[in-house]
């Protein structure tokens, strides 16, 4: 969805005016999932439903959200806004010694998760890759235990910012509930793209990092 | 083996261990199921290398007495002794050290187990030997980094171990011959140093504390959080426990007479006959599966160790004719002799899996049945889906049409047009055009493109990219890393070299060998699988007897159910007429109805024209029309059935209008003579639930001339219907039951909902539904199938079938098979796998 005509509505009250906490959380999660309900906002941000609604109302004022029916979606005002406000809300954070040894220890992590992701997704015959129909136990075993294994590797790191700001203790609480879904046999759960799947989490935490720490996506 | 120590060991503590080569006849919840898999391969008369199993009594006792208790010990010291013997090796010394692999093994696989630790005993005596052994002191710096690593993680959990890139740099200052005992020394306290540094326990020096730390741990395995969580939500029991594995480990690098590998017994990507795989002469097995040495084709084993070679195919073969599969063994010879490590089921590609089944099945190797279980409905839905014409592939690629090479992350071969913006792309697909979305990277916020798009191109990234990802979870064909691709955004131009590409041109990928093609390429079936496809689907149906039609709604349709081989098809009247070029004139005559005779005087018009051509494609086949039904069907988006209804409610009951029914069959009855063809026609109302409107609808055709050669049918949607089966077969020649619909009315949902992931599926893995009606028959449902489908019986000139809309499970198939159900009407696509479903339904004995 271009968003580019609505996006001019604000362009004369923002950029420079940085957001406070509790919009930046709200805006950060919806610009994240492109599109989220204020439930999913509030699940995702850790902030109060009462509060997602009033930093909507102010967000939508300032031509940084657009809400169509129970949706908020994002104008094109939203990243720039956020990258400017991670500038100054995160300054310490980005040169703070355990938060940067945390992020290169992430780059390993996620590396290894990305390799696992895709064990699960497909098998390889004979240097084939072919599609994994999850009919050997066995193997998605071997596969979910060393997602957990990562999940919880991240979650270890991910306390490290925690320590820094509350709202990433969201992602664990988050990641807990996908794996506990995955377990149940809810398979999806692993690397759907369209639901609360541990892939999306994971994913929406590594943008989140970058744009915490001021920095660009590899790949 | 028997001997005196067994015998003791027996006498102390009776089958709390069982040696592989144990004649027990304990099962997996003793052994688990790994152990029972090698005592049976031992059995059965393979090279194993020798090994015990702790069995699940004994986890029950560790957890008793809180250690391992001393009887235990006593016997897992017993058994190492036993292995000493066996092996001629000897546990923490030389000259041939005995190395030992501990893995756990549940009776069911479960995850949060304890993953297996080799190279377990390594101490330096030990290590010393092994260098002096191999003549390479590398090698044994670093098994024991490995070794090192192993162990600390997974049994001691330790986060962070040494990177094996680190040895280098470790064993440097050692110069080129160093001597064992160094080199253990400098590698294993540089291992500790950083264990001690990090806070993390030690890995124990001493072998026996190895080994029983390694056991413990297997058992503490047992009850992990995920283990636990599992078994709650599994209904396993706790009390059941986990069996501990201990295998002696065999080299393959201690002489130029050894090697390991990895063969198929086939080949698993096309199914070819005779053994596949490789073999790298002196080397351990992980040096293959690492992929850190390039193996040679398993034909070098020929040359260099014919024996071993004989020995391993006639293994082979005897094992797959026992097996009745295509297996996948690894293997390591030690000094010339031939061990098997893993004996498995090999998993193959959907192509292999076809010509497998086929060949299996000439040779003789496998009955009818067991052929037709060699196959899986998802394998048939995947070499289904059309691919580029092999000639034009050919072609393209010598009058260089490929234009770029990237990796293939996501199988599958599309043509459409290239946008480069998500958005464009959602909005293109919309209108119905294939649509390619080329990005230079992906990121969460392209996922509606994605979504949208038939492929996916980007200049970054690697297989285990996002896009890969992403792509792979929506079953989307996706090739990424694409570097020679400049992605230019502003121009809405993707180049390569001196071509450029504009948005709107068409573009090709093939997801599987990385190829991005510049133009369309034609898509067809690929030939070969489709002829043996065909067969297994032939011998399918002759198995369950049953008749498989496909909806179909235009003549390509319907001339593919034809060449299928298939009996018949089923068609909506209201779909008919929404793929009419009069379809305008329809809605118009709908919408403001002067009077009903003339609004369906059109609509019996179009019907005549459309038919005309659907009944001359279809010869003699069966053609089953489902009658317009203005309390559901949805004809289009500008019309809704449903509005008209509103304003003539009487429309929406099933026989609420005899002449809009009359309409119906005087158009069909002009179509079959128009068309020259002799189909078999029937004419079905949907909703029907009652005795009397099946009679009306009888008395409806007798009253209107020259329809008598149209038989008359009735869609069951409600219970009550179902429950009406039996007489209303005795009204009219067909009876259809709707499973969704009836499903749906159980439910008491709209059936929409039955069609979408949510609101459904997540409500129910909560727990609030204990069946999901989307993919299984709920309880309630059974008995009202039941009724419909013994209504075949209760009426021999009676046809009764059950509709299935969408992708349907194995099992569902296999279910509706066994309550009776001979007749399927499924959607085009899905005819294929429901024949092979209902052909696998039939069990092996008859």
């Amino acid at each position: 969805m271009r968003l580019s005509p609505l996006s001019t509505l604000g362009r004369t009250t923002m950029t420079r005016t940085l957001l406070d906490n509790v919009n930046y959380d709200v805006l950060n999660t919806i610009a994240l999932k492109k599109m989220a309900a204020e439930k999913a906002i509030a699940d995702a941000s850790g902030v109060s439903l009462g509060q997602v609604a009033t930093a909507l109302d102010d967000l939508e004022s300032q031509g940084l959200v657009v809400t169509i029916g129970t949706q908020s979606l994002p104008t094109d005002d939203a990243v720039p806004a956020l990258v400017a406000t991670a500038a100054t809300r995160y300054a310490n954070l980005r040169i703070d010694p355990a938060v940067l040894e945390m992020a290169t220890k992430f780059e390993q992590v996620n590396g290894q998760f990305l390799k696992a992701i895709s064990s699960w997704q497909q098998v390889d015959v004979a240097g084939r890759k072919i599609t994994n129909d999850h009919s050997d136990s066995e193997y998605d075993s071997k596969v979910l235990d060393r997602l957990d294994k990562l999940v919880s590797r991240l979650v270890q790191l991910i306390a490290v910012l925690s320590h820094q700001d509350g709202r990433f203790d969201r992602y664990a609480v988050r990641f807990i509930r996908a794996t506990d879904l995955v377990l149940a046999g809810d398979l999806a759960y692993v690397s759907s793209p369209t639901i609360e799947s541990v892939h999306n989490i994971w994913f929406e935490f590594h943008e989140d990092l970058l744009r915490t720490l001021g920095q660009e996506r590899g790949e | 083996m028997t001997d005196t120590a067994e015998s003791t060991v027996r006498s102390i503590e009776p089958a709390l261990t069982f040696s592989f080569d144990d004649a027990s006849t304990a099962g997996k919840a003793v052994l688990g199921g790994k152990g029972a898999g090698l005592i049976a391969m031992t059995r059965s008369g393979l090279r194993v290398p020798p090994g015990y199993v702790l069995s699940t009594a004994c986890c029950r006792e560790y957890f008793v007495s809180g250690a391992i208790p001393a009887g235990l010990l006593a016997q897992i010291e017993e058994r190492l002794v036993s292995l000493e013997r066996q092996t001629g090796k000897v546990f923490g010394g030389g000259p041939t050290p005995l190395l030992l692999s501990v893995r756990s093994g549940a009776p069911v696989s479960m995850p949060g187990m304890m993953d297996t630790v080799l190279n377990l005993g390594l101490n330096r005596p030990a290590a010393v030997a092994l260098a002096t052994q191999t003549r390479n002191p590398r090698f044994m710096a670093d098994v024991l980094f490995r070794f090192h690593a192993m162990y600390a993680q997974i049994v001691l959990d330790v986060l962070d171990v040494p990177d094996p890139g680190e040895l280098d740099a470790i064993l440097g200052p050692l110069g080129d011959d160093p001597d064992p005992a160094v080199v253990y020394d400098t590698v294993w306290d540089f291992c500790q140093a950083r264990l001690v540094e990090q806070g993390d326990e030690e890995v124990p020096a001493e072998p026996r504390e190895q080994l029983r730390r390694a056991i413990e741990a297997v058992f503490r395995s047992w009850n992990t959080r995920r283990a636990i969580t599992y078994r709650e939500l599994h209904r396993i029991p706790h009390q059941m426990g986990t069996a501990v594995v201990v295998q002696s480990m065999v080299f393959g690098n201690l002489d130029a007479h050894s090697g390991s590998g990895v063969v198929f017994s086939r080949n698993p990507v096309s199914g070819a006959p005779g053994l596949f795989g490789e073999f790298l002469a002196a080397s351990q097995g992980e040096d293959v599966v690492a992929g850190t040495r390039t193996p040679d084709p398993i034909s070098g084993l020929h040359d260099l160790l014919p024996d071993a070679f004989d020995d391993l195919t006639a293994t082979v073969a005897r094992l797959e004719k026992l097996n009745q599969d295509v297996l996948d063994i690894e293997f390591t010879i030690e000094r010339g002799v031939l061990y098997f490590l893993q004996v498995r089921s090999a998993k193959r590609t959907a192509t292999a899996a076809i010509r497998i089944a086929t060949d299996l099945l000439d040779e003789g190797t496998v009955s009818d049945h067991a052929a037709l279980q060699m196959l899986s409905v998802d394998q048939v839905r995947q070499v289904q889906r059309p691919g580029f014409d092999p000639a034009e592939v050919v072609d393209a690629r010598a009058t260089g049409r490929v234009i770029a090479q990237g990796i293939g992350a996501s199988p599958g071969q599309v043509t459409g047009i290239v946008t480069l913006d998500p958005d464009r792309a959602k909005a293109l697909a919309k209108t119905g055009v294939r649509v390619i979305l080329a990005r230079q990277i992906t990121s969460p916020t392209d996922l509606h493109g994605m979504i949208a798009a038939d492929g996916i191109v980007t200049a970054t990234g690697g297989a285990t990219s996002h896009a890969a990802v992403v792509a792979r979870a929506l079953g989307k064909t996706c090739v990424v890393g694409c570097a020679q691709l400049v992605i230019d955004a502003s121009s809405k131009t993707l180049s390569v070299g001196g071509h450029v590409i504009r948005e709107g041109d068409a573009l090709s990928l093939d997801g599987a060998t990385g190829e991005v093609f510049v133009g369309a390429l034609t898509l067809t079936r690929p030939a070969i699988a489709g002829a043996q496809l065909e067969r297994l689907l032939g011998l399918s149906n002759r198995r369950s007897g049953a008749e498989v039609l496909v909806r179909a709604t235009t003549v390509d349709q319907v001339m593919a159910a034809k060449r299928a081989g298939l009996p018949g098809v089923v068609a909506s009247a209201a779909d008919i007429l929404a793929t009419s070029a009069r379809f305008a004139e329809v809605i118009e005559s709908l919408r403001a109805p002067e009077d009903e005779a003339s609004t369906f005087a059109v609509v019996e018009d179009v019907l005549a024209e459309q038919f005309t051509a659907l009944f001359a494609a279809a010869g003699d086949l069966e053609f089953s029309i489902r009658a317009i039904d203005f309390l559901t069907d949805k004809i289009s988006d500008v019309l809704d059935t449903r509005t008209i209804a509103v304003e003539y409610p009487h429309l929406a009951m099933p026989l609420g209008s005899a002449e809009s029914i009359r309409a119906q069959l005087r158009g069909i009855t002009r179509a079959v003579a128009a068309s020259g063809a002799r189909p078999r026609v029937s004419l079905c109302v949907r909703n029907v639930s009652d005795r009397a409107e099946a009679a009306a609808l009888a008395v409806i055709r007798a009253e209107q001339e020259g329809s008598g050669g149209v038989e008359l049918g009735v869609y069951l949607t409600s219970p009550r219907g179902a429950l009406a089966a039996h007489e209303l077969g005795d009204e009219v020649e067909l009876v259809w039951v709707e499973l969704r619909l009836l499903q749906a009315a159980m439910f008491g949902l709209p059936d929409e909902y039955l069609l979408a992931r949510e609101p459904l599926d997540r409500y129910s893995s909560r727990g609030l539904l204990s069946v999901n009606p989307r993919d299984s028959i709920d309880p309630s449902v059974i008995p009202l199938l039941a009724t419909v489908a013994g209504a075949a019986g209760a009426n021999a000139a009676t046809r009764v079938g059950v509709r299935v809309s969408g992708e349907a499970s194995e099992s569902l198939i296999g279910e509706l098979f066994a309550h009776g159900f001979r007749r399927f009407a499924v959607d085009s696509a899905e005819a294929a796998p429901v024949r092979l479903a209902l052909g696998k339904a039939v069990p092996a004995a008859e």
